[in-house]
């Protein structure tokens, strides 16, 4: 009798959920711990000053910037508005907000973590390659825009104003206080988001017919943008995808990190985040461009055979 | 009035989630759920969650720290029946699978993976390659300088059974040098029982199945070794079963396959680790 293409069990159901609820939590805590901490306790000032003036070197510099100063995408958008109001570039800012959820340490921890046993070391270098390439390819093209058709009117006023902050309480453990109260906010906040990811994942590991599938995960262009398009929905949080994109077992790895890179990058919910900053159309451009430039950069890189 | 209920809930849904997680650790059951490279990471998870409600509780309250939609930190902007929906998202499904949930997959997930039968199947396997060439001095390489009989790295049984793995006899199927080492050996495998539905033209044969993990249980591969027995086993499927027999590695469809022929074939308890790694 051959095997339907979907079988529900709540039991293995609720298995693999929990499973991976307890496998992402961890990295997801350190995340938003750590977003908490450089939210009180990193000035804005100190970022500008690793900037070189060039606008090439500008971009590379702040792509790589989430090395030292690491955020998770939901957090970022506010402190890309900060550093905008202090005069950094806005195509600096692109550049750091589209790479900083990839390229940064915690990133590169948990895909290792994820991946391990299944080419980790290709799979980090992989990922955090194609995220600062993407983003700084984006954020040169950025640059050629005039400023009026990127920002919302609202913010263009006070860009470049040298706008102080204004924020942040004195006293150590006044900041400390602010900082956990910023980690509790962005760790129930992605959580929400990654509670609905992995049952949706989990569901669809347990639940569907492998065999059913394998036609779509056999093709690299079919399984690239199929899990690109899965990515865009879930709107998983940078620092816990890699541990749902691993258990993607009959997909081929260029998908698992074209997932991966687009995931952080651009999904439904950043749609609406970078909405409060960019004018609607920018935005739009900005996920189309990016859809498509991870999409063939990821097929291209199928000769790898990860 | 509103931010301090919702002070109340936020710590309340973080000492859930800390006290689960470390319910987790400290009972064992998390070597169910994870490989154990991530346990620890588990346990203190858990710590610093009922830390941080202690913090909410007892700091001084700091004010929001985010403009007005500029971003999702938004606590003080929801309302009652909003804060009471998210945080019944938040522990609602993880107390519900954590009391639901029994700890190993049962056959659909076995049935929807698919059985590996080949260890080239897994990840993480590096194909088998020919042993160094002796040195310009005629001294053997490092290599084969290690080479020691079976019988002393392999672990038996009281009755001198090897106590061997699905994936070991995977391996041997594929190794030649591995192979000698099985190969028309007494072996005892605990697996979990699932019938054979193709290749079993005599019914007489069955699967022992382990999970084969990485990270944790969502990515666990089944992996299947075949079981010839004297006459049909009748067990439950996904039952834990100790099987003694002897290693063989007949050719079929063109391909040395693992099969043990059974003299017994007994009910026993799940392992302390259920999955391999």
């Amino acid at each position: 009798m051959p095997v339907p293409w979907f079988t529900f069990s709540f039991s293995d159901f609720s298995y693999a959920f929990l499973s991976v609820l307890l496998e992402g939590v961890p990295f997801i805590l350190l995340g938003t711990l750590l977003s908490g901490l450089i939210d009180q306790f990193l000035p804005s000032r100190v970022m500008m000053r690793f900037l070189p003036r060039n606008p090439f070197l500008g971009v590379c510099v702040s792509a790589g910037m989430g090395m030292l100063f690491p955020m998770c995408e939901c957090g970022i958008v506010p402190v890309i508005r900060r550093l905008m109001n202090k005069g950094l570039p806005v195509s600096n800012a692109v550049a750091y907000m589209l790479a900083a959820p990839i390229v940064n340490p915690i990133v590169a921890l948990s895909t290792w973590a994820a991946f391990r046993g299944q080419n980790a070391a290709e799979f980090t270098i992989l990922r955090l390659g194609t995220g600062y390439f993407v983003a700084v390819l984006v954020a040169l093209a950025v640059y050629n825009l005039p400023i009026g058709s990127v920002l919302k009117t609202g913010v263009m006023a006070v860009t470049g104003g040298g706008v102080s902050d204004g924020r942040g309480p004195a006293g150590f453990f006044a900041r400390i206080s602010a900082a956990l109260r910023v980690a509790v906010s962005d760790f129930l906040d992605v959580m929400v988001y990654f509670i609905f990811g992995v049952a949706i994942s989990s569901l669809f590991s347990t639940g569907v017919n492998q065999a059913v599938i394998l036609p779509l995960a056999l093709n690299d262009w079919l399984a690239t943008f199929s899990l690109m398009g899965f990515a865009m929905i879930l709107s998983l949080c940078s620092t816990s995808d890699a541990f749902i994109a691993a258990t993607f077992v009959a997909f081929p790895g260029v998908a698992k990190l074209a997932f991966m890179v687009l995931g952080p990058m651009v999904d439904l919910k950043l749609l609406f985040i970078y909405s409060a900053v960019f004018k609607k159309r920018f935005v739009l451009g900005l996920a189309v461009g990016i859809f498509v430039l991870v999409g063939l950069i990821c097929v291209r890189l199928s000769v790898l055979k990860l | 009035m509103m931010a301090t209920v919702q002070r109340y809930v936020w710590a309340g849904v973080l000492m859930v989630w800390g006290v689960v997680l470390s319910y987790f650790y400290f009972s064992g059951r998390v070597g169910s759920y994870l490989h154990p490279a991530f346990h620890i990471w588990t346990a203190a998870s858990g710590i610093a969650l009922v830390l941080m409600a202690a913090g909410m509780l007892f700091l001084p309250q700091a004010e929001d720290p985010c403009p007005a939609g500029e971003c999702l930190h938004t606590p003080e902007r929801k309302t009652l029946w909003g804060v009471a929906i998210t945080a019944l998202i938040l522990i609602g499904p993880l107390l519900v699978t954590t009391v639901v949930s029994p700890s190993q997959f049962g056959a659909a997930v076995v049935m929807n993976r698919g059985m590996a039968d080949s260890i080239a199947d897994l990840p993480g396997y590096k194909p088998y390659t020919e042993p160094p060439l002796p040195t310009e001095d005629g001294s053997p390489p490092q290599a084969a300088m290690q080479t020691e009989p079976a019988a002393s790295y392999l672990p038996t049984n009281q009755a001198g059974q090897i106590k061997a793995q699905t994936v070991d006899l995977l391996y041997a199927a594929q190794e030649p040098t591995m192979r000698e080492d099985f190969e028309n050996k007494e072996v005892e495998l605990i697996g979990q029982f699932m019938p054979a539905k193709s290749n079993n033209p005599k019914g007489d044969r069955f699967n022992l199945v382990r999970m084969f993990v990485m990270c944790c249980a969502a990515d666990a591969r089944p992996v299947a070794v075949t079981v010839q027995t004297a006459q049909a086993a009748k067990l439950p499927e996904m039952s834990w079963i100790k099987v003694t027999g002897k290693a063989t590695f007949p050719v079929e469809a063109g391909r040395s396959v693992p099969v043990v022929v059974a003299d017994s074939v007994t009910p026993t308890d799940a392992p302390p680790e259920s999955f391999i790694y």
